[in-house]
């Protein structure tokens, strides 16, 4: 079974974040690394294809500057090869204009089954994968806790807020995972040694038949008109605990509707 | 080299997660509770598939000593590639001394002296029986040389004893300061054969053995009480007629051609040595990047004391021994991708700088933080009791000093 991964990457989270103050979009230029929240899709497809006895994982990311470090980290951990899409006319993208890349590039990988995070970790808006989905033509689960495929269908423990739901879909099928559903792997150091030599196919977006009027900032539908401060965390109440301490947090946690 | 490669930051960047992940966790268990590193190594071992590794390159050893061949120019650059080898040894090496030098010099001395000696000098036989376990990090190894009456005079001072008996050896003595001793599953000990003669006994010649726990005669003692380097138990083993039979003798003969106790014991000087240098590099490296934030959060006078020039000097001469002791280390492994190696004048120069300068940074970093850096919570406490041992361990700096001018005054 052939299983593609949508990988997001995204500049690394522990250095200070930049916005361009002019477009306010976050600044991309340094080295990007792959998003955590993918992690856990990469981990997911190597199992999937691991149990279903063989079949290839590939990686589909669209990033800036041509990119590759954290295509490099997922190789290592053991997908088999990466179509990265990257090209100048996709400054200012936004996430309906990403699908369609992302729609675009995955055909070409003719996978069984796409797998993508919930959210990323630095745009977070959720909506990619289920664009994605659409612009494809494919049935979407998203929020999934456990994946399984079994013939031509995925079988889904899908999150809700009271527990979760049991789904099955037909295969081709786009599935989103939540985080910690499975622990990533580490990269092996013989894993890192091959990824260097595992193929990345970078592709424009002529390369993927798909008009540039309708990605980038041309094609965006979205447009960032402010960025503000977030508020500045007000100081905690310190409780001192002279034996009914508990009861102060009680009080608190009632106060708050929580209890 | 004058920077790691994105191959290796992706090393440096998965060990990094491991060690937080596992080892930082269990710091306290490891430094001040007696729990022995060897899980944790295991652990490393399997998650980065160095344990196959191990194995494959078991496999080729095996094949070569079998067939008498040397490896070849081209299957050492191979082995190398582009620094590679080297530099996937040394990164962890670097990563783990950031918090814990013991894990490192017991893994060092199990996987590089007791394995390595066996895998250079051993049969095959002997490098299936015993070698390969250790190279896994299965199996615990110690290296026995040093004795009470004879540290830094380790050869010549030895007085443990190899008696010939029908076609084995019956050994007496006593190794002390043995790291992994109270461990151990297979010990390398150095003893000097006693043939009756009356060779003096510093001239004798030096045997090498290999050893198991459980044998009869032989005692591993409890783990020492030392000022740092907790995390790797350091003991003593008592040997009581130990009978061994020929088997246990490394290349099973005492025919020095095919390499003496000796040179044995020398060899691995120089592996040692070098090795210190990613040692202490990890070492510095953590001790400065702790000291730097230390300097700008902690205020004094409403000012952040990284302000005050006796701090800034302090932080100045620390990244001064980080960028030498860094270069020291891509120099070596240059070399080892161009197949060279270090003579013993360069690795004991190697180690007598970056040893002081581990054991400088660390004490400095204790002072830059004042009371809080002679804290257990503050980490630099313990890398400064750590850093001693540096200079102490694998010759004593004024050991490295006498390698040192004894090549120079030789030219
Ligand atoms: C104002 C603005 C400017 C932008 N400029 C650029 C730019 O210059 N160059 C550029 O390449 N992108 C650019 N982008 C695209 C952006 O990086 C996101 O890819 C896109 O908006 C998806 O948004 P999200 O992060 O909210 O994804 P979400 O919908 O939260 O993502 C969910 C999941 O979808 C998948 N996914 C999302 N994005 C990608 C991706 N890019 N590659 C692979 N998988 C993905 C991942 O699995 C991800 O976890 C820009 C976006 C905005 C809003
Ligand atoms: C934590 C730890 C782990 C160890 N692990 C092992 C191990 O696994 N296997 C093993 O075999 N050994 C091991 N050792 C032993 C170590 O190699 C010796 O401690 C070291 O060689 C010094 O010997 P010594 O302690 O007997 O000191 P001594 O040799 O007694 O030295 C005392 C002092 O005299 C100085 N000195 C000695 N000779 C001269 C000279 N010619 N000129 C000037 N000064 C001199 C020394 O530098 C030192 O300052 C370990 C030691 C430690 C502390």
């Amino acid at each position: 079974m052939n299983v593609a991964v949508c990988v997001k990457q995204i500049p690394d989270p522990a250095a200070p974040p930049a916005l361009d103050p002019g477009t306010k979009n976050l600044v991309r230029d340094g080295k990007l690394i792959l998003d955590d929240s993918d992690a856990y899709g990469v981990e997911m497809a190597l199992q999937l294809a691991e149990a279903a006895g063989g079949g290839e994982v590939t990686l589909v990311s669209m990033a800036p500057n041509g990119e590759t470090s954290g295509l490099r980290t997922a190789l290592a951990m053991g997908a088999a090869k990466a179509i990265l899409v990257s090209d100048p006319a996709l400054a200012g993208c936004d996430a309906l204009g990403t699908a369609k890349v992302l729609a675009a590039a995955l055909k070409r990988a003719e996978p069984d089954l796409i797998l993508a995070a919930t959210e990323s970790s630095d745009g977070y808006t959720g909506t990619t994968p289920v664009q994605v989905a659409e612009l494809m033509g494919l049935p979407s689960v998203t929020f999934a806790k456990k994946v399984s495929t079994e013939g031509g269908t995925v079988k889904v423990e899908r999150q809700t807020e009271a527990g979760y739901d049991e789904v099955v879909s037909p295969l081709p099928a786009v599935v989103t995972v939540t985080a910690g559903v499975v622990e990533p792997r580490y990269p092996s150091f013989k894993g890192i040694m091959a990824a260097k030599s595992k193929p990345v196919e970078t592709l424009t977006v002529a390369d993927l038949g798909l008009d540039a009027a309708s990605v980038g900032s041309a094609g965006a539908r979205q447009e960032i008109t402010n960025v503000a401060e977030a508020e500045a965390r007000a100081a905690g109440e310190i409780v001192v605990d002279e034996g009914e301490g508990h009861l102060k947090v009680i009080e608190f946690l009632e106060q708050l509707k929580v209890i | 080299m004058f920077e790691w490669s994105e191959e290796q930051l992706m090393v440096q960047e998965a060990m990094r997660r491991f060690i937080e992940a596992e080892v930082v966790p269990n710091i306290d268990d490891l430094e001040h509770n007696g729990v022995p590193p060897f899980d944790i190594i295991r652990k490393m071992y399997a998650t980065f598939g160095m344990d196959q590794m191990a194995r494959d390159r078991f496999k080729k050893q095996l094949e070569r000593k079998i067939s008498g061949q040397e490896e070849s120019a081209e299957e050492r650059a191979e082995r190398a590639g582009d620094g590679g080898a080297a530099a996937m040894t040394l990164i962890p090496i670097i990563e783990l001394c950031r918090y814990c030098p013991g894990i490192v010099t017991s893994m060092g001395v199990s996987v590089g002296l007791a394995a390595g000696t066996i895998m250079k000098q051993g049969t095959p036989a002997q490098m299936e029986r015993w070698g390969l376990d250790l190279l896994t990090a299965e199996k615990v190894g110690s290296w026995a040389i040093t004795e009470p009456n004879s540290g830094s005079d380790a050869l010549g001072g030895m007085t443990t004893t190899a008696r010939r008996d029908g076609d084995g050896y019956i050994l007496n003595g006593n190794k002390t300061w043995i790291t992994n001793g109270p461990y151990a599953d297979t010990i390398v000990l150095y003893a000097k054969l006693d043939d009756g003669s009356d060779t003096p006994i510093r001239n004798r010649q030096v045997l090498t053995f290999i050893l198991e726990k459980g044998m009869e005669g032989l005692e591993q003692s409890k783990p020492f009480r030392k000022m740092g380097l907790n995390s790797s138990p350091t003991g003593e083993l008592f040997l009581t007629d130990v009978r061994v039979g020929p088997e246990h003798l490394l290349g099973e003969t005492e025919d020095e051609r095919s390499g003496s106790g000796r040179d044995s014991a020398k060899g691995n000087f120089v592996t040692e040595r070098a090795g210190l240098a990613a040692m202490s590099l990890g070492l510095i490296e953590q001790c400065l990047q702790l000291s730097i934030q230390y300097a700008k959060d902690r205020v004094l006078w409403g000012t952040p004391i990284g302000d005050f020039q006796l701090i800034q000097l302090k932080l100045a001469k620390m990244e001064v021994a980080r960028l030498n002791v860094q270069n020291l280390v891509f120099r070596h492994i240059e070399m080892s991708a161009a197949g060279k190696s270090l003579s013993l004048a360069e690795a004991s120069a190697m180690k007598l700088y970056s040893a002081q300068a581990a054991s400088e940074v660390a004490m400095e970093a204790v002072q830059l933080m004042g009371g809080n850096g002679y804290t257990a919570d503050y980490r630099v406490e313990q890398l400064a009791r750590d850093a001693k041992v540096y200079q102490i361990y694998a010759g004593t700096d004024e050991i490295q000093i006498t390698h040192i001018a004894k090549d120079l005054l030789r030219r």
